[in-house]
């Protein structure tokens, strides 16, 4: 794995011939030269990522209609009605936050656990390649895909899982099951890729480690659980925090599947953005609200990355 | 896998018969290991089958149990593609997601691949600040990012063109990232060799750089590729007539619009969408696995 053994220090490598003796105008040549290769990374970087936030910023900060845009400047009350709970999506903010959380802390695990003892699982299996493809190849449905087939699967009325158990279970309009439902439809659409983390972090611990553990008489539960797993640590942060973020923004299979319901019971953050932005077209206070979401999560990464290295 | 041959070479030493006995020892206690894998993958193949079943099954709509299509028919197929009938461009959709995942792939090869080079192998002032600012940019929320470009894309009067479409994937800071771990890796020497030459600093690039890349870059394009083609949030937002859509919105529209109750139609649809990943993943499944892979342990 080329990518994991590159530097630990950023900053470019001296190129050859690059002394700090160079005459003034070759060095400025020089960083022009450099800044021709970045200037298409850069501007598209500058044009389509820092402007528009700095541009979200500005509307966060005034009535802002989707459709009308300026209303008038506003301060932080589009902030302030969000933490204070206050009007129709004030108060379903934290509905919504906690909805979103619930599903978090659901489906974290979920993604990591159930990834990690499956790579170890093909680890210590015959036919690699046929249960890599397997447990991958879902990642080829998009998320509209998948959702809009796992909620026909599992539709109370005519769905094939209903069907084929004679049961009559509400899957999708009835908690726990709608949440149980939308981890079900994500877990096996996308924990594809945390599989692959893991699984390419399992196969780089020494075989020797793995070999004196199973001549000393460890069962291979106890040298997953006392051997394997510690040295999984870093792809585990890795699977831990990308997956954190992918469930923070569920949308679209929740959307499709459970259409937020049982009444509100599994509207996230992101569809109560959305629908603040364009059903009540309040985009002002939806981009107030997509900040506040941003805010709490790099807070998040951040104490996971803090807490894992710690731990180390 | 160097590690597994070195393993297997030692076996033929003088402890032949112990391993022997460990390897016998070792395929019977794989038996649960390999009952729990083939329950998993039944559950990950189930709903495959039912919904390709569904697709070309013509039970006026409805779905079944089986999995296998009790009328076997196209007739799903031909309903939807019949705008028409249906009103909904489906090809239109699948084209569009299509050019614009392509565009937006090639796009992030080169213009990563350039940044890349110059961060990694090219001396010059604030080389350093740009760098902390393409890493730290990974770490921005979507959301964000989400709304306020559909705000300035309103502004800059862009919104529902192939533009607005393309332009918000082509900087990719993962990318430069992917690719600026492997330009370290590219030996000093061969750098010097074209430097000798007399090469500037573009001739370098495409002639050295780009060559011993080909792999990791196309590895990107195809990331790349699936990351557009699945999006769903942006084009949702940034898209308002049906001849702009892409497939992926498309599928909600269908899903939540009038073929609500046609589940034969929409597992049709869902066919026709997953045709151009399929065909990227049968071609470039070891590809993509190992990008997936190495994005992850070379992520932090």
């Amino acid at each position: 794995m080329k990518a994991g053994t590159g530097p630990a220090s950023p900053g470019p490598a001296p190129s050859p011939g690059a002394s700090s003796r160079r005459p003034r105008r070759r060095r400025l040549v020089d960083d022009l030269k450099a800044y021709a290769f970045l200037a298409p990374y850069l501007s598209v970087f500058i044009l389509f990522t820092v402007v528009p936030v700095g541009f979200g910023i500005y509307v966060s900060l005034h009535k802002w209609s989707t459709t009308l845009g300026n209303q008038g400047f506003a301060g932080l009350s589009n902030y302030a009605t969000l933490v204070e709970g206050k009007g129709y999506y004030g108060g379903e903010f934290y509905q919504a936050m906690w909805n979103t959380i619930l599903f978090v802390l659901i489906s974290v695990p979920l993604l990591w656990a159930i990834p990690t003892a499956l790579a170890y699982a093909v680890f210590r299996s015959p036919a690699k390649t046929l249960w890599r493809i397997l447990f991958f190849y879902p990642s080829v449905f998009s998320v509209t895909a998948f959702g809009s087939a796992w909620g026909l699967l599992l539709a109370t009325n005519g769905g094939a899982v209903n069907a084929i158990f004679h049961t009559d279970i509400h899957w999708l309009t009835a908690l726990p099951m709608a949440w149980i439902s939308i981890d079900l439809a994500t877990i096996w659409a996308t924990m594809g890729f945390a599989f692959i983390i893991m699984y390419a972090a399992v196969t780089q611990v020494p075989r020797i480690i793995l070999e004196a553990a199973e001549i000393d008489g460890a069962r291979p539960f106890a040298r997953f659980r006392y051997v394997i797993l510690p040295l999984l640590r870093r792809a585990s942060v890795v699977v831990v925090v990308i997956e954190t973020i992918a469930s923070f923004n569920l949308f679209a299979q929740d959307q499709i599947m459970t259409g937020g319901g049982p009444g509100y019971d599994t509207t996230t953050i992101s569809m109560n953005i959305y629908n603040q932005a364009f059903s009540s077209f309040d985009i002002g206070g939806a981009t107030a609200a997509a900040f506040l979401l941003a805010i709490i999560l790099a807070v998040i990464a951040f104490v996971q990355l803090r807490v894992s290295r710690r731990g180390a | 896998m160097a590690t597994a041959t070195i393993a297997g070479t030692s076996s033929r030493g003088a402890h032949a018969p112990r391993r022997r006995r460990f390897m016998a020892r070792r395929s019977l206690s794989r038996l649960p290991t390999l009952a729990v894998l083939s329950v998993v993958g039944v559950i990950m193949v189930f709903p495959t089958i039912w919904i390709v079943s569904t697709a070309f099954n013509n039970n006026g709509g409805l779905a079944t149990g089986n999995l296998l299509p009790t009328k076997p028919s196209l007739y799903n197929f031909r309903e939807l593609l019949n705008v028409a009938q249906s009103g909904q461009p489906v090809l239109r959709w699948l084209l569009n997601s299509i050019g614009v995942s392509v565009v937006a792939a090639v796009g992030v090869a080169v213009i990563d691949s350039l940044a890349a080079f110059a961060l990694a192998r090219l001396h010059f002032r604030g080389s350093k600040a740009v760098f902390y600012v393409v890493v730290s940019s990974l770490m921005v929320p979507f959301i964000a990012v989400l709304l306020p470009q559909y705000l300035w894309f309103h502004w800059l009067g862009l919104l529902n063109t192939y533009g607005a479409l393309i332009l918000p994937y082509t900087a990719n800071a993962f990318g430069v990232f992917l690719l600026y771990q492997f330009f370290l890796g590219v030996p000093r020497e061969l750098q010097e060799a074209t430097t000798v030459d007399g090469a500037g600093p573009f001739t370098m690039w495409y002639r050295l750089f780009v060559p011993l890349s080909m792999g990791i870059t196309a590895t990107l394009a195809l990331l790349t590729f699936m990351g557009v083609y699945n999006d769903y949030f942006w084009p949702l937002i940034a898209t308002s007539t049906p001849n702009m859509r892409t497939i992926t919105v498309g599928i909600e529209i269908v899903a939540i619009g009038q073929y609500q109750t046609n589940f034969g139609a929409l597992m049709a649809l869902t066919v026709i969408s997953v045709i151009p990943m399929l065909i990227v993943f049968v071609f470039a499944q070891r590809r993509l696995v190992e990008g997936v892979a190495m994005s992850g342990l070379g992520g932090v």
